[in-house]
């Protein structure tokens, strides 16, 4: 008789390693969008209660308090610019037709990884450490004097969020192979220098944001 | 029935029917025979053009039916049909 229990293992294996790398294999299009916005603005909401500012499509910073529309509005900045350098790269290098609902709703969904990130950096000992350090740079008295355990929690949370980044990039990666149908070379160096450009728009479009609301001092 | 092999398994070239057989009076016909483009995929694109054909040519249907998204399907018909462009080039060069 043969046993099929170490071969049903290893089938579900192989599909939750797809589900975490590449769930784009299953879900794409407009689920794809709708889940990938619940997602990204919900990171953008967790975001907001710990100062954590996702300001570049690779970008997390701590630190600089501002109202809860201007959270929202980076994540979507960052979501827009990555989307639409990879829609315009897939024009010169695709060779298939394919759909702007599944480059848009992947793009979306792959920013998932941040959701985490956003709750990384949610304990209080974290935020707490955070503030410090900021009030260190800009040269200002603490607000708070921090713990000794609120270190731990500050490096635990910049762990994950380094962990994070990189499973967000190889789901952005795999979002635009599966959307756009490029592979090799080719997609891999569209694929860098889509991620490069998208990454100043982004950074260039938060920056005047900030400028021009009065975030930042002109 | 076995599946009717396409590429040789000692020099992975293409392979020809060299004869054929009637079941049923048992007529032989020998000679030197090109299988038809579509035989020459391999056994998963064929199973794929005949899903692609059974939900009417609907990659909406075939990607709820296989539990796909609807570029992953688009993407194995895309390779399909390089594969066929690709085997009718190699018959135009004969």
């Amino acid at each position: 008789m043969v046993d099929v229990e170490p071969e049903r293992n290893n089938k579900q294996k192989r599909i939750l390693r797809q589900w975490l790398f590449n769930p784009f294999q299953f879900i794409a299009g407009s689920g794809a969008l709708l889940l990938g916005l619940i997602v990204m603005l919900a990171s953008a909401f967790l975001g907001s209660l710990s100062n954590t500012h996702f300001d570049g499509v690779l970008d997390v910073h701590s630190g600089t308090t501002a109202p809860l529309w201007f959270f929202l509005t980076e994540v979507l900045i960052d979501w827009l610019c990555i989307s639409i350098v990879l829609l315009i790269a897939a024009l010169f290098v695709s060779r298939s037709s394919f759909r702007v609902v599944d480059v848009f709703g992947t793009q979306a969904l792959a920013r998932a990884p941040y959701l985490i990130s956003a709750l990384a950096l949610l304990p209080e000992g974290s935020i707490r450490f955070t503030n410090y350090l900021v009030s260190k740079i800009t040269q200002q008295v603490p607000a708070e004097a921090i713990k000794s355990t609120d270190i731990l929690f500050f490096a635990a949370g910049i762990i994950v969020v380094v962990l994070m980044i990189i499973w967000m990039v190889v789901l952005m990666y795999r979002a635009y192979a599966i959307s756009c149908n490029v592979k090799g070379g080719k997609a891999v160096s569209s694929f860098i220098a889509g991620l490069i450009i998208a990454e100043m728009l982004s950074k260039l479009a938060i920056w005047q944001l900030a400028l021009r609301t009065g975030l930042l001092p002109s | 029935m076995k599946n009717l092999p396409s590429i040789c398994p000692a020099c992975q070239s293409q392979l020809k029917i060299k004869e054929l057989l009637c079941e049923k009076c048992s007529t032989e016909i020998g000679g030197l025979f090109e299988l038809p483009p579509l035989a020459r995929l391999s056994v998963e694109d064929q199973e794929f053009i005949l899903q692609f054909v059974k939900c009417s040519g609907s990659l909406k249907e075939m990607a709820r039916l296989q539990k796909l998204s609807y570029p992953t399907v688009r993407n194995q018909l895309d390779n399909v049909i390089e594969q066929i462009k690709v085997l009718e080039d190699q018959k135009q060069d004969i």
